[in-house]
């Protein structure tokens, strides 16, 4: 019995009158891992933005467990349990490891719980919680930001290019991470991405976004999705 | 949407017959002369009294209004033009004495001395990069510092109580009245007809979008600086009637509270419409003399939640409020007819000479050793290509591989940390924007960079103002573009958009003015930042073709950034791949689209 | 000697009290509050009528902070709310209101000058000078105040969630923070120190409708050097403070008066960020 955490229905979003994303139907099960892939400027990114409640709908909607949040504001669709990962400037960099967990947590979340996470996830971060984040280093800053999401309780993770800049070996570190958490926690987890051995590595599944309109789908399973993405994406 | 937009703003636009502009003002300002003529009969000496201080002020809330309503200049500091006319009048006169001769000469120094504190101002807050924030702040330290030296300037400035006691121009109240009366209505006239030329349609392209207009090649800086010392004389012309008049002078008037309340009086009356802010003044300062006897704390109390009610609800004042309930009653009486009104025309602009330095065969832009920090971080390193007449390059490579960032490089000699640009053989040096226009650089940004409330003609004109002038005293209806312009003018059908506010058009009709605008600068070199986003196919395409044959027609040198990598492959002559600050491959479409390194680039697992 | 470097040091601590409410809003909101100087006179008021009532002078700032914060939450609620797209709109806006505050405070009192009895009078004796001992108890206020705000933002989980919001507003909302809160609680808490630093100048200042406005501009311009770091204001403070004083010495008190604004404008020309370090 699979349960729907998250579905959009015929969404179309962007900034100010044009619309970047349009007529977007999706639907993202409990414990799956769906990525969006296509070239830049295809709206990936506007998409996230417009489920997270940064940008408005211009049409469609946007629900949790069934329950719509079309209309919620950012800080109210983070406390339904959507953790978001921005691809840019997703970390205080002048507060520390611990104060940009904490920020996270919101009333019942426990430090403990936290802290169990961390361990769990990236021990390493656990001697440096009085380090200002600004002064990790880059593959750091993101394993941060993965426990940061985990760490809150999310149902949802919502991930803006996680991998950009990483070596490889971090790569396939947030691959195991990823998909052990969604074992054990049964998140859903909505990623979108440029880097296509870690897509097809970590998804489940995969839908191809072309000038905001979906254009494809299917298994990232497949033998040949690699090559078949590899043709959309690249010149 | 925005078609829905359009036609709602084509049916309005037709309510209203008019008569041409110029004969309307020349018809209300010979009825405000009249008016200024007879009021004194009609009324008691007193109310004459007020209200020619009524408009001593109502003439400086005009400049206020020149320079927040028009310009986008939130001024604190009128009062202090206005207080260097007046005591450096009162200081003549009670040191020299009055004289027709002296009292020429204090009108004269007046002026001067405010146009050099203006000059100073402007000098410390219009600057390539200064904030609205910071010109508002300098406004509001000048008239501290000028009270401040009123005060410490003891018994020759009087110090707190001022300058009271000297003798001045001998004319009696009615008189002021005329004199002051008559200036007023020519100045609001003159203002009047200024705001609603091709020039005075600059002033509020500068405040929509001041970025647009220097990569227009414009110098917003200087434009905003002499406007500022215009609206400075006016101040202390001001101030020079009113120590003629009121025979008294004394520090208030310099100071930061007067400077405010101009701008509660412009506010009120409405910004941006000079009738709101005179009309505004005349009838609270008049109402003060009246009623602060009476109520002195309930007036200034109510003004001050009518104020602050206007601020928050109504932003643009009460007289557009006023005359849009007119304009619908009106429409309730009598059927509106369409106007009659001549669209602007466009007109092909005479071939510039400058074709001949693209035939000289040298490379349009060069960029050597490149490169750009932000602190530590470096966006982009050792950059180096060329790019010919005629040639459409196109930028590619993943998020932020620095591609927008060299776009500014070029665009702006401000921007990068080292290296050099040369364009058409000339030194970008440390050029700001408006100078690297002039030597030829034409940048359309990525969001569409329109000025939203001007028409698309005068958008087009402004777009002119570098190379053709700007008429200063009436709307001349002609723009003269270059063939290339015109063409996508066309092309595109907005030659039949020339009257609607930009703001109305569809996404992709204003990618297409910018390009217009920046074809109109008649550049070599064309910096493109993804000029098909949010674009339809057929868009696509269109824009497509026009940048192919404009390439080859005009010979320009076209450089694209662009992530719709079908349509680099379509128009591109060559193509350069940035990553990660640096360019990893710089050839033909070909040579690139067979690159295994660009494949694992995009892939992503090239590092 | 000094007596210059007592009264650089206590000048400095009373523009630190009377900017640092200004500098908490104009940090969180990235907007100015120019009815800062009308929420101080309301302050000054508080005093006074803690003296007419006869209690303890200290009274008069509990009284204060209680009516600059009620106020402030009237005026975020109803006006300046609406007006965050809109900055030069809220000067205005906030102007407006405090010409509000000090009309009422004409109609409820009356133009004229009043005073406030002070928490402390007479002089101490210190490194050989005797020195008013209100400004040097001022000076451990301004400490005091220095250190508590430093813990909230430091130490409280709102602290922690109102320093996310100066930071990035955009991310902190990601991430479960209610910013529109943060802005409420904010304003309200700077109103109330504003007021607080009315109450507590009265002893050095006469109480009058008007007197917030000479140091509304003192604390903007102190403000906008500052950025929005308590630490930059501490400095800033000190410098044009420790400025003022010494042209108020050797050129007399009406140029030292427009010593802080006129230098703060030329520092910002120099250097836009100020004394912050970024």
């Amino acid at each position: 019995m699979t349960e729907t955490v998250l579905a959009l229905k015929g969404l179309t979003t962007g900034y100010g009158q044009a619309p970047v994303v349009r007529d977007v139907d999706l639907t993202i099960d409990r414990g799956e891992i769906l990525a969006v892939v296509g070239k830049n400027g295809m709206g990936k990114t506007t998409l996230l933005k417009s489920i997270m409640g940064y940008l408005p709908k211009f049409s469609g909607t946007v629900s949790l467990s069934g329950q719509s949040v079309s209309d919620g504001k950012p800080h109210q669709i983070a406390r339904l349990g959507v953790a978001y990962i921005p691809q840019e400037k997703a970390l205080f960099q002048d507060l520390t490891v611990e104060e940009n967990i904490r920020l996270a947590l919101r009333g019942s979340a426990d430090w403990n719980e936290a802290r169990e996470t961390i361990s769990r996830c990236f021990p390493f971060l656990l001697d440096r919680l009085r380090q200002k984040a600004g002064t990790l280093s880059g593959g750091e800053q993101k394993m941060l930001l993965m426990t940061r999401s985990l760490a809150v309780g999310a149902k949802v993770l919502l991930i803006d290019e996680i991998t950009e800049g990483l070596q490889p070996s971090v790569i396939s570190n947030l691959v195991k991470i990823i998909q052990a958490e969604r074992d054990r926690l049964g998140l859903a987890v909505l990623l979108v991405e440029q880097n296509l051995s870690f897509t097809c590595a970590v998804s489940d599944r995969y839908v191809l976004l072309d000038k905001g309109e979906i254009s494809g789908s299917g298994n990232t399973r497949d033998q040949d999705t690699h090559a078949k993405i590899l043709a959309h994406i690249s010149l | 949407m925005s078609d829905v937009n359009l036609k709602e703003w084509s049916q309005a636009r037709h309510l209203r017959p008019r008569a041409s502009p110029l004969m309307r003002m020349l018809v209300v300002a010979t009825i405000a002369l009249i008016g200024v003529g007879v009021t004194p009969f009609f009324i008691d000496a007193y109310s004459v009294n007020v209200l020619v201080r009524s408009m001593i002020y109502a003439s400086i809330a005009l400049s206020v209004d020149i320079l927040w309503g028009y310009l986008g200049v939130l001024t604190f500091g009128q009062s202090a033009f206005f207080a260097a006319g007046a005591y450096v009048t009162a200081l003549i006169f009670t040191y020299q004495g009055f004289s027709a001769e002296l009292a020429f000469a204090a009108l004269v120094i007046g002026i001067a001395v405010a146009v050099a504190m203006a000059g100073l101002v402007a000098f410390l807050a219009f600057w390539h990069g200064a904030t609205d924030l910071y010109a508002s702040v300098i406004t509001l330290v000048l008239p501290i510092v000028v009270t401040q030296l009123l005060f410490s300037g003891g018994t020759f400035t009087g110090s707190s109580s001022g300058l009271t006691g000297f003798e001045t121009v001998p004319l009696s109240i009615e008189a002021w009245f005329w004199v002051v009366g008559a200036w007023l209505v020519i100045l609001t006239s003159a203002a009047w007809l200024y705001t609603r030329s091709d020039a005075g349609q600059l002033l509020v392209a500068i405040r929509e979008n001041e970025q647009r207009c220097q990569y227009l090649g414009l110098n917003t800086s200087n434009i905003k600086a002499v406007i500022f010392l215009i609206c400075a004389s006016i101040g202390a012309i001001a101030g020079w009637m009113y120590a003629n008049y009121t025979m008294v002078v004394a520090p208030e008037i310099a100071g930061f509270v007067f400077g405010t309340e101009l701008l509660i009086w412009v506010a009120l009356g409405g910004r941006g419409t000079l009738f709101g802010p005179v009309i505004g003044t005349l009838i609270i300062d008049y109402a003060s003399a009246h009623l602060q006897g009476d109520f002195p704390f309930i007036w200034k109390l109510v003004i001050g939640v009518i104020f602050v009610s206007v601020i928050v609800a109504l932003p643009r004042g009460l007289l557009p409020v006023a005359s849009s309930s007119l304009n619908w009653l009106r429409s309730l009486v009598i059927k509106a007819q369409p106007k009659e009104r001549t669209p602007m025309q466009l007109r092909q602009a005479s071939e510039r000479s400058s074709t001949a330095a693209n035939e000289g065969g040298g490379a349009a832009l060069v960029v050597s050793g490149v490169e750009k920090r932000f602190g530590s971080l470096k966006v982009l390193s050792g950059i180096d290509f060329e790019a010919t007449y005629g040639e459409i390059v196109s930028l590619v490579g993943p998020n932020g591989a620095g591609k927008t960032t060299l776009m500014t490089c070029i665009a702006d000699g401000l921007k990068r940390s080292g290296g050099t640009i040369s364009v058409a053989g000339v030194d970008i040096g440390h050029r700001p924007p408006n100078q690297c226009v002039r030597l030829g650089v034409g940048r359309k940004f990525q969001m569409a960079n329109v000025f939203d409330t001007l028409t698309v003609g005068e958008c087009l004109q402004i777009a002119r103002a570098r190379l053709d002038g700007l008429s200063k005293w009436h709307k001349s209806g002609i723009c003269n573009l270059p063939q290339s312009a015109l063409h996508i003018i066309r092309a595109t059908g907005l030659d039949n958009d020339l009257d609607v506010p930009a703001q109305v058009l569809s996404h992709g009709k204003k990618q297409a003015l910018e390009l217009a605008m920046v074809l109109a600068l008649e550049p070599k070199v064309i910096l493109l930042d993804e000029p098909t986003a949010g674009l339809t196919k057929a868009e696509r395409t269109l824009i497509g073709t026009i940048l192919t044959e404009l390439a080859k027609t005009e010979q320009l040198c076209i450089l694209l950034v662009e992530h719709d990598l079908d349509f680099v492959r379509e128009i591109s002559s060559r193509v350069i791949v940035l990553h990660q600050g640096r360019i990893v491959l710089n050839g033909s479409v070909d040579e690139v689209v067979n690159s295994e390194l660009v494949k694992s680039v995009y892939a992503g697992s090239g590092h | 000697m000094i007596a210059t470097i007592l009264d650089i040091i206590t000048t400095a601590a009373i523009l630190y009290i009377v900017a640092s409410g200004l500098l908490l809003v104009f940090g969180v909101m990235k907007l100015i509050n120019f009815a800062h100087g009308g929420l101080m006179t309301l302050g000054g008021y508080a005093a006074v009528i803690a003296t007419a009532i006869g209690v303890n002078p200290w009274i008069g700032i509990p009284l204060a902070a209680i009516f600059g914060a009620i106020v402030g939450l009237g005026m975020e609620r109803i006006v300046v709310r609406s007006l965050y797209n809109r900055p030069l709109d809220a000067i205005l806006a906030t102007w407006g209101l405090s010409i509000i505050i000090g009309q009422i405070i004409t109609l409820v009192f009356d133009r004229g000058v009043h005073f406030a009895e002070p928490p402390i009078r007479g002089v101490v004796s210190l490194l050989g000078e005797s020195y008013s001992t209100y400004r040097l108890v001022l000076t451990v206020l301004a400490l005091l105040l220095g250190l508590g705000l430093t813990l909230i933002l430091k130490g409280t989980s709102l602290g922690l969630s109102t320093r996310a919001v100066i930071m990035n507003e955009d991310l902190a909302r990601g991430l479960g923070i209610n910013s529109g809160l943060v802005r409420t609680v904010t304003f309200t808490l700077g109103s109330g120190l504003a007021a607080v630093a009315g109450a507590l100048i009265t002893p050095l200042s006469s109480v009058y409708p008007d007197m917030g406005t000479a140091w509304l501009i003192s604390a903007f311009m102190l403000v906008l050097v500052s950025g929005s770091s308590l630490y930059s204001l501490a400095i800033a403070s000190v410098v044009l403070g420790g400025a003022q004083v010494i042209v108020s010495g050797y050129f007399g008190a009406v140029l030292g008066g427009m010593t802080i604004a006129a230098l703060a404008a030329v520092i910002l020309r120099i250097r836009p960020q100020g004394f912050s370090y970024e």
